[in-house]
């Protein structure tokens, strides 16, 4: 317990610090949990107590992500969706397998780093976004459809990875079964789950925690993983009053998700045997990747190297379904690798989005100067 | 009578985007995020940064009353809508703390219409609004009003009514 009291009060204290200077705050969650943990005379340990509201986090942070996923919304203007989405997958992807692979780690590790590697944070996204009012510009809409579909590949990895020795037909109809089930839920009980979330008394908030912790809770018996079921929900509610849910569901994710961000970084052992021209070459590569992947898309979509270079600047930051994907199926070499990209990506990239403006400018007044010192000549 | 070019869009994750080119060929976007942020942006024509500003709601509405053609003066919480096709109809609507000349009168006895012209509208007491109080409204310290009427009435509530 003291553990988790240790923790919450530091990220107090870390969240405050963030917010005031308007940088991303999930890096020092985890540099926190490091130097707190294992690394640094192991004033942190994890608990029982701790292990469960680190799982309530990653649960709450699934069903915030599907209650985002509207199909609908998915459907409009899917080709620019589609281009910039495949670009990045394949890209990211490849050039992240490949470097794991080739640094040493075996197929499966390479695997997870390569997801890892790809899925930008979109809570860093967003978050840049609106902070540092890019809002109008095009390449904006981009990144916001881009994080949209790397969720959508997200689940797709998570169903795959989570499938395990299962046939996966079988698994796949029996996640579009639950997925229907509560789709049905949804949509029959619609009435009765606005009149609950329009309630002012605690019933909306109740419900909105024991429907999310239940529905993991069927995992057991379905054989389906929490992760999914969770996602489902998501998906299924958002058919109904998404805007409620994600009120009502928030306090619950910001609070137990900042507490699986301190504690995962309690997991990560920079200090014993951590090979760290691995780790740098593998951060340093997930900065690269999305610039390639990034100038390919602005290219593509926009016709403009400098779009992509803004496209780049605000998904270079790697963050919770990184860390996710480390917690769920990393060995404890590929979470203190993950562990050290994200934060070094999270820094980076909130350095770059901020300052992409300036960056932008500089490199158009350079061909400027260029071009008119050609024609003096 | 909007523009055609008005277009809203749901931003996943961010909000709602409204955006419309002008005439001239300025493009305004405003966009309410999930933060309960709003944000305006314009773009000038043929230039390719835009510019800007980051409201809270309150003051998101305050440019609205200003954009419909109020005209909001500086110093005090007041109103003006201006109806153009009643003859130019200006009608104010003043928020105003009561004094203690008020205090544990009623709106009856102060006889506020017949003297002034103006009208109670509502009253804000403790972060309560009563809506269209009734003669027999007994001020109480603290409250703040919500009159209505043209600017001259106004000025005779504030002399005559409220007297400091």
């Amino acid at each position: 317990m003291e553990s988790l009291i240790v923790a919450l009060f530091v990220c107090l204290i870390l969240a405050l610090v963030t917010k005031y200077l308007s940088i991303p705050a999930i890096p020092f969650y985890i540099l926190a949990g490091v130097l707190l943990g294992k690394a640094g005379g192991g004033l942190l340990t994890n608990n029982d107590v701790s292990q469960f509201f680190s799982e309530m986090g990653l649960i709450f942070l699934l069903f915030f992500m599907g209650l985002g996923l509207k199909p609908e919304r998915i459907a409009s203007n899917r080709a620019a969706v589609l281009t910039s989405g495949i670009i990045d997958l394949n890209v990211n992807m490849i050039i992240g397998f490949a470097s794991a692979y080739l640094l040493g780690f075996s197929f499966t590790e390479s695997l997870i780093i390569a997801a890892a590697f790809y899925i930008s944070s979109t809570a860093m996204a967003l978050t840049s976004l609106i902070e540092n009012r890019k809002l109008m510009l095009r390449e904006s809409d981009t990144v916001i459809w881009l994080m949209v579909f790397e969720d959508l590949v997200l689940i797709l990895f998570l169903a795959i990875l989570s499938a395990g020795n299962q046939n996966l037909i079988i698994f796949f109809v029996k996640i579009i079964a639950v997925l229907g089930v509560l789709y049905a839920l949804a949509h029959y009980g619609k009435e009765f789950l606005v009149s609950i979330l329009d309630r002012d008394d605690e019933l909306p908030i109740l419900f909105t925690f024991a429907a999310v912790l239940t529905t993991a809770s069927f995992s057991m018996y379905l054989g389906v993983p929490e992760t999914m079921m969770v996602i489902a929900l998501g998906v299924a509610f958002a058919t109904t009053d998404p805007d409620a849910f994600e009120q009502h569901a928030r306090p619950f994710k910001d609070v137990f998700l900042v507490v699986f961000f301190v504690f995962f970084g309690v997991t990560v052992d920079f200090s014993g045997g951590a090979n760290w021209f691995v780790i740098g070459a593998i951060s340093l590569l997930a900065v690269a990747s999305k610039l390639i992947s990034g100038l390919l898309t602005g290219i593509f979509i926009h016709g403009s190297a400098l779009s992509g270079l803004e496209i780049w600047a605000n998904t270079i930051a790697r963050g919770e379904f990184s860390i996710a994907l480390a917690v769920l199926y990393g060995s404890p070499v590929v979470s203190t690798t993950i562990a050290a990209m994200v934060i070094v990506t999270s820094i980076v990239g909130s350095f770059m989005a901020k300052y992409s403006g300036i960056l932008r400018r500089g490199i158009v007044s350079r061909n400027r100067h260029k071009a008119s010192q050609r024609r003096i000549h | 009578m909007f523009d055609m070019a008005l277009r809203s869009l749901n931003l996943p994750g961010v909000g709602t985007k409204y955006e419309f080119e002008t005439d001239k060929g300025d493009t305004v976007a405003i966009f309410f995020t999930k933060t309960g942020a709003i944000q305006m942006y314009t773009l000038q024509k043929g230039c390719k940064t835009p510019s800007a500003a980051e409201m809270s709601p309150v003051e998101a509405r305050r440019l609205g009353n200003i954009l419909t053609g109020a005209i909001i003066e500086a110093d005090q919480e007041s109103v003006e809508i201006a109806f153009s096709a009643l003859a130019d109809l200006r009608i104010t609507i003043h928020t105003i703390f009561v004094t203690a000349a008020v205090v544990g009168k009623t709106i009856e006895e102060l006889q506020i219409r017949a003297k002034t012209g103006a009208t109670v509208i509502a009253v804000c007491r403790h972060d309560r609004n009563i809506i269209n109080p009734p003669p027999a409204f007994v001020f109480e310290e603290g409250d703040a009003a919500l009159v209505i009427g043209e600017s001259d009435q106004i000025r005779t509530f504030e002399n005559e009514i409220m007297v400091k």
